[in-house]
């Protein structure tokens, strides 16, 4: 088996063994039915005691063949308004990068406990979106409030 | 300019010194001070025949790649030895601190711990990591656990298998170019692999190519050291002047393997023009020289807005797009005084118009300006490269010459130093029409200007002698006088050199732009005006 699927396989035994609460990622099935190790579906919820409180964000993660040696996409389902993620829905956040953070050590339940950090913790140095990056630096009310709003939009079941 | 295509200044001219300057004196150098180490190997490198430098020269020495290994032995050695780490440490610590000796001492006397942190070194002092096999290890990167998996960990005891650790270190060196700082494969631990464990880990191949990457972080992290730029050439330049002194020195330096560049801007040489006013230049000329040209030829400017007017039809009766002014386009006058008389204009004396076209002339003699400097550049560019060309033949004309008058080959040598000599010179003139082109005129600039011109005589001279017909070579009274004209080029061009550096290094010059632009890191050099 091919390392990419072999060390999937046992990041999805080390996930149904234990991951963190609130949580939830799992292999997709593809087309025929079957399951496909390399599209995750995941679910972030947003922190406890921030804005993010209540809301739960679908993520797709998709692994490159070249996986763990190359980092995972991950992409926001439908594009999340916040700093650091992309119109795509793609996030933008140093471990995800191969030219920077990735090491191929980093797990699944690392990459997501990054992201669910990344939500109430934007970086303002590598801005991904005008809309949220431009409402962040100049009228934090108004992006508190619209973030309360997209949390009830996804509220956790 | 395109270097590969305009390898023009690879020949260095040998008569660069004046004759008389032939004593070894090189103690009174101007000290531009190099930064730490003594340059042990600058004496046994300097350039053949390199004597008495002229004003415009400056202290360089040539390092070929075993020079290099040489000097990053020696100091890691040393920081061996002084603080008692192994060479691998020493070596990453060296990198870290960007070659400088004597702070890396300093700092790591002061505190060793925080310093080999920061460095990306462990503090624990046990034994260089090895290759193991440990009972019911699990690779958290492959998942395998068969038994027997050998696996390797740094100091910091994130371990690995050797295959993923193997596969991530070819990912490291070999997409992603990296040597000197690749860092254990576990999130958010910084210690660096040191080149003992690579060695270890990864076949020759990579190891190679690991090896001549980290060569390559030692010159680009020293500031005083610098690639030759020319193609294939593996050799690297030490030269003192630093960045800040730019604007009064053009550090031309010459490379064994022939190719002379500018250390600050790594452009051919362009003496005398000072690094800042190149780079104005060559962006000036990107942009505007043939648009000038057009611009010249085919447009007047609005008299009231200034806005460029190319006329596109027949009628006078000028209405300026952008602020709505009407004049006439013959004399440029408002249009309104031209009354009845359409569409005829006759009213040369008219105060407006005369203005109008004052106006005109200020504005076009500007990019008239421009382009006087600009052909004369632009035409010493070109005869350089068909000098060059003619270089190429020069080889095969002394063999033919050699044949046809029945001269030795030592006797026919005076055709190669004339050749180089033409094309050193020309690089020189063309830099003198840019350099001039942001001169603010005054006397000294009369006496650049009859240097310039007796320069330019002389090569045009030279460059006619150069191209008369084999049999009119083999006529020694020729002979004698391509290599006096070939002494005359080079003595009028380390005149006009030797004038225009002394006065940069004075100070004396006024230039019509700001010489100390953001790329000349301004700072410290605009206090000294």
């Amino acid at each position: 088996m091919s390392l990419c699927q072999n060390r999937l396989q046992e990041e999805r035994k080390q996930w149904r063994k234990d991951h963190p609460f609130g949580f939830y990622a799992r292999p997709q099935k593809n087309a025929q039915g079957v399951l496909d190790l390399k599209v995750w579906e995941c679910g972030i919820p947003g922190k406890e005691k921030t804005i993010w409180e209540g809301g739960l964000f679908k993520m797709i993660v998709t692994f490159p063949d070249e996986y763990p040696t190359k980092p995972p996409k991950c992409k926001f389902v439908p594009p999340l308004f916040h700093p650091n993620v992309y119109p795509s829905g793609t996030v933008c956040l140093s471990i995800l990068n191969e030219e920077e953070a990735w090491k191929p050590a980093i797990t699944i339940k690392q990459i997501l406990l990054g992201v669910q950090d990344l939500l109430n913790d934007p970086n303002p140095e590598s801005p991904a979106q005008a809309e949220a990056y431009n409402m962040f630096k100049k009228d934090r009310m108004q992006y508190e409030r619209r973030i309360k709003q997209i949390v009830r939009e996804n509220a956790a079941p | 300019m395109d270097s590969d295509d305009d390898f023009i200044s690879n020949v260095s001219s040998e008569e660069d010194i004046m004759p008389d300057d032939s004593d070894n004196d090189m103690s009174n150098d101007e000290d531009y001070g190099f930064d730490d180490e003594p340059d042990a190997y600058s004496d046994l490198q300097k350039e053949p025949g390199h004597g008495k430098k002229a004003v415009y020269d400056v202290d360089f020495s040539v390092y070929q790649p075993s020079d290099i290994q040489k000097q990053q032995d020696d100091l890691i050695d040393e920081v061996n030895m002084i603080l008692d780490i192994s060479k691998e440490e020493a070596a990453i610590l060296l990198r870290y601190f960007r070659w400088n000796k004597e702070r890396l001492i300093e700092d790591y006397m002061d505190r060793s711990g925080q310093v080999l942190d920061a460095a990306g070194l462990s503090r624990s002092a046990a034994g260089p990591p090895k290759i193991q096999v440990i009972p019911d290890f699990v690779c958290d990167i492959c998942c395998e656990d068969e038994p027997g998996l050998q696996s390797f960990a740094l100091k910091c005891g994130h371990r690995y298998c050797v295959d993923c650790y193997r596969h991530y270190l070819s990912q490291k060196i070999r997409e992603e170019g990296e040597a000197a700082r690749i860092q254990c494969p576990s999130e958010g631990c910084n210690l660096i692999i040191d080149a003992r464990s690579l060695d270890l880990l990864v076949p020759q191949d990579l190891t190679d190519r690991y090896h001549e990457l980290l060569h390559r972080t030692y010159v680009e992290d020293k500031e005083t050291l610098k690639w030759c730029p020319a193609p294939d050439c593996q050799n690297a330049v030490e030269c003192g002047v630093k960045k800040k002194d730019l604007d009064r020195v053009v550090p031309t330096v010459s490379c064994l393997c022939g190719h002379r560049f500018c250390f600050g801007c790594i452009l051919n040489d362009h003496q005398p023009a000072p690094c800042e006013l190149v780079k104005k230049w060559l962006k000036k000329c990107a942009d505007d020289s043939e648009t000038a040209n057009w611009i010249s030829a085919n447009t007047k400017e609005c008299p009231k807005c200034n806005s460029t007017i190319e006329k596109n039809g027949g009628c006078n009766h000028m209405t300026c797009r952008k602020c709505k002014h009407e004049f006439c386009w013959m004399c440029m006058g408002l249009w309104s005084e031209h009354g009845t008389s359409w569409y005829n204009c006759n009213r040369f004396e008219e105060k407006s118009g005369m203005e109008a076209r004052d106006a005109q002339a200020r504005s076009r003699v500007s990019l008239e300006r421009y382009l006087h400097y600009y052909n004369r550049y632009a035409n010493h560019e070109q005869s350089a490269r068909l000098d060059k060309d003619i270089f190429h033949k020069t080889e095969k004309r002394m063999v033919q010459l050699q044949k046809e008058s029945g001269m030795s080959w030592i006797e026919v040598q005076y055709l190669n130093s004339a050749s180089q000599a033409l094309q050193t010179c020309r690089q020189t003139l063309m830099w003198t029409y840019a350099f001039a082109f942001y001169l603010a005129r005054n006397n000294l600039t009369e006496i650049f200007e009859d240097n310039q011109k007796d320069l330019e005589m002389a090569v045009e001279a030279l460059s006619e002698m150069f191209e008369r017909p084999i049999t009119d070579l083999a006529d020694p009274k020729l002979k004698v006088e391509i290599m006096d004209k070939t002494t005359y080029c080079n003595k009028r061009r380390v005149i006009l050199l030797e004038d225009t550096a002394q006065n940069l290094a004075e100070g004396k010059w006024t230039f019509n732009v700001e010489l100390t632009g953001s790329a000349v890191n301004g700072g410290a050099a605009s206090t000294r005006r």
